[in-house]
């Protein structure tokens, strides 16, 4: 069974929207016109490298791949209708851009540090909307 | 003046009391906050009236709560200041409190802290901001990705970080005031549920109630008062600061910790590896290891061998974590610095009974805080 997401609404439209695919997510940068740095979420009120507040920064779209740095098993609930087990990691997308998410992979086995990662569009908390979640970038949708 | 905290001839701890840490109940935190300042008045010997100055740590009680409490020991006009800093409330409140005596605003001041259990709002959830993974502001997966980068780093296994907690749930059955009161094997700790990656409940702190409360006096106010100086234990250092940008992944936290202890160690004029005693921010089992390297009571990568070799137990080269630390004492946020500077003090003065360490000179006390923040204390005879 395949999923399309062109008719849904990401779940949080500042960070990421559909790539051309339908499946995989661009990611919405900000890139920082005294420092050159690029800024994630874009709607930061700051460059989050030196500082300057942003006037009339240019707002970047990318894919959104970065590279594995380092994952963990969470075994318990955290927030109110967490899935558990799921996999987190932290995930560089940029220099300086470091963020962690949400790994859709069935266990450990098949994550290697160092791995480039992609997000994908994966079902949301309601039918209206998709949310972003990584796989290694190896792997073929499931669309 | 070469060093700002000997101003005003000193700043002594005279008076020290708590309320046991405990699981969340209906208990008042009235009740909680008044029977620690009660104690520390006590033990001071220090009247309620010649307290000039109050400053209260807390994150979750609501605005305001040092006058609601205060009123019930009387009215008798003194400044109150409420302080938030997650984790390091309480540790930030102590420090206010010293800087108003080393700069002779005031010569009596009380530093407390008091929690009840929340709901753990974060300002961070509230900046505006989305964030791609529900958990990303969550410390306990923050440690748990640190934790599996240090085992492996180390060549380690979860063992070495288990026994942290082993060793700590030892030191708070011996603790009064601790929330935990059981010994934990190390079988006990690594068959108990898992949380985030290795790192199992055990070698987590439980979130909880309660309070702690420290009289300063000036070194003035010491010989006016009349206060015997073998139980005033003096604060040798304060140092604050906040997290820079990440050189290198992963090392962010473990960097502020070394930094704010080695400016503290650098303030009181000693070496790491002279602290007889350490308490530390060990919510989880991995920091006790990150921080007891970064601190310098140990060599880099010793961490592990240094809690296997004993020398972290009481009795041992340095003592950490004496009076149970996060994992076996407690954490309920606000009083949590201030029962570190308690324990200190106990065990500077001689008074910690069955868990004293031998010849204790030299103590410090280091937090951090969501954000991430960090603050030292160092306190000797």
């Amino acid at each position: 069974m395949t999923t399309s997401y062109t008719a849904l609404k990401p779940l949080r439209p500042t960070l990421y929207r559909l790539a051309q695919d339908g499946c995989s997510l661009d990611f919405i940068y900000v890139q920082c016109s005294a420092c050159g740095g690029l800024t994630f979420p874009a709607n930061a009120p700051g460059c989050m490298h030196c500082g300057d507040p942003l006037e009339g920064a240019t707002q970047l779209v990318r894919p959104g791949r970065g590279t594995l740095l380092e994952y963990v098993t969470i075994h318990v609930p955290m927030v109110p209708g967490m899935p558990v087990p799921c996999i987190a990691g932290d995930i560089r997308f940029a220099e300086g851009v470091i963020e962690e998410g949400v790994i859709a992979v069935s266990d450990e086995s098949s994550l290697q540090l160092g791995m480039e990662l992609k997000a994908v569009a994966t079902p949301g908390p309601s039918s209206e909307v998709y949310t972003c979640q990584f796989v290694p970038a190896t792997m073929k949708e499931s669309q | 003046m070469s060093n700002w905290i000997d101003g005003n001839e000193g700043v002594y701890v005279a008076g020290i009391g708590l309320h046991p840490y405990q699981f969340p109940n209906d208990t008042p935190y009235t009740h909680l906050g008044l029977t620690a300042v009660r104690a520390a008045l006590s033990d001071a010997g220090v009247g309620w009236s010649q307290v000039q100055s109050a400053y209260v740590g807390t994150t979750s009680i609501g605005m305001a709560a040092g006058r609601v409490m205060f009123r019930h020991l009387g009215s008798t006009g003194l400044a109150v200041t409420q302080v938030e800093n997650a984790s390091a409330s309480g540790s930030f409140a102590f420090r206010q409190a010293c800087l108003e005596v080393s700069n002779g605003v005031s010569d009596v001041v009380l530093a407390m802290g008091v929690d009840k259990h929340g709901d753990g709002r974060r300002a961070a959830n509230k900046d505006g901001l989305e964030r791609l993974s529900d958990t990303a502001n969550i410390p306990a997966v923050k440690f748990g990705l640190l934790a599996k980068k240090y085992l492996r780093e180390r060549n380690s296994d979860v063992t070495s970080m288990a026994k942290v907690a082993v060793k700590n749930h030892g030191n708070a059955a011996l603790n009064p005031y601790a929330q935990f009161r059981k010994p934990r094997t190390l079988e006990q700790v690594l068959a108990s549920p898992k949380v985030v990656g290795d790192l199992t409940v055990q070698q987590c702190c439980p979130r909880g109630d309660g309070a702690a409360a420290v009289l300063l006096v000036s070194g003035r106010a010491l010989q006016r008062l009349g206060l015997d100086p073998k139980r005033c234990i003096r604060v040798r250092a304060s140092i604050a600061s906040s997290e820079r940008d990440e050189t290198t992944y992963g090392e962010g936290t473990v960097e502020l910790v070394r930094s704010s202890a080695h400016a503290a160690c650098e303030q009181a004029g000693i070496n790491a590896t002279e602290l007889d005693l350490v308490e530390l921010h060990d919510a989880f089992s991995v920091e006790e290891l990150l921080y007891s390297e970064a601190i310098g009571v140990c060599q880099m990568g010793e961490g592990a061998a240094f809690l296997e070799r004993g020398d972290s137990q009481i009795g041992g080269r340095c003592a950490i974590n004496a009076s149970g630390g996060l994992i076996g004492m407690g954490h309920p946020l606000g009083p949590t610095g201030i029962g570190q500077i308690a324990e200190i003090t106990r065990q500077l003065r001689g008074e910690a009974l069955n868990r004293q360490h031998p010849n204790a000179r030299w103590g410090l006390a280091h937090m951090i805080g969501l954000g991430s923040v960090a603050i030292a204390h160092v306190l000797s005879i």
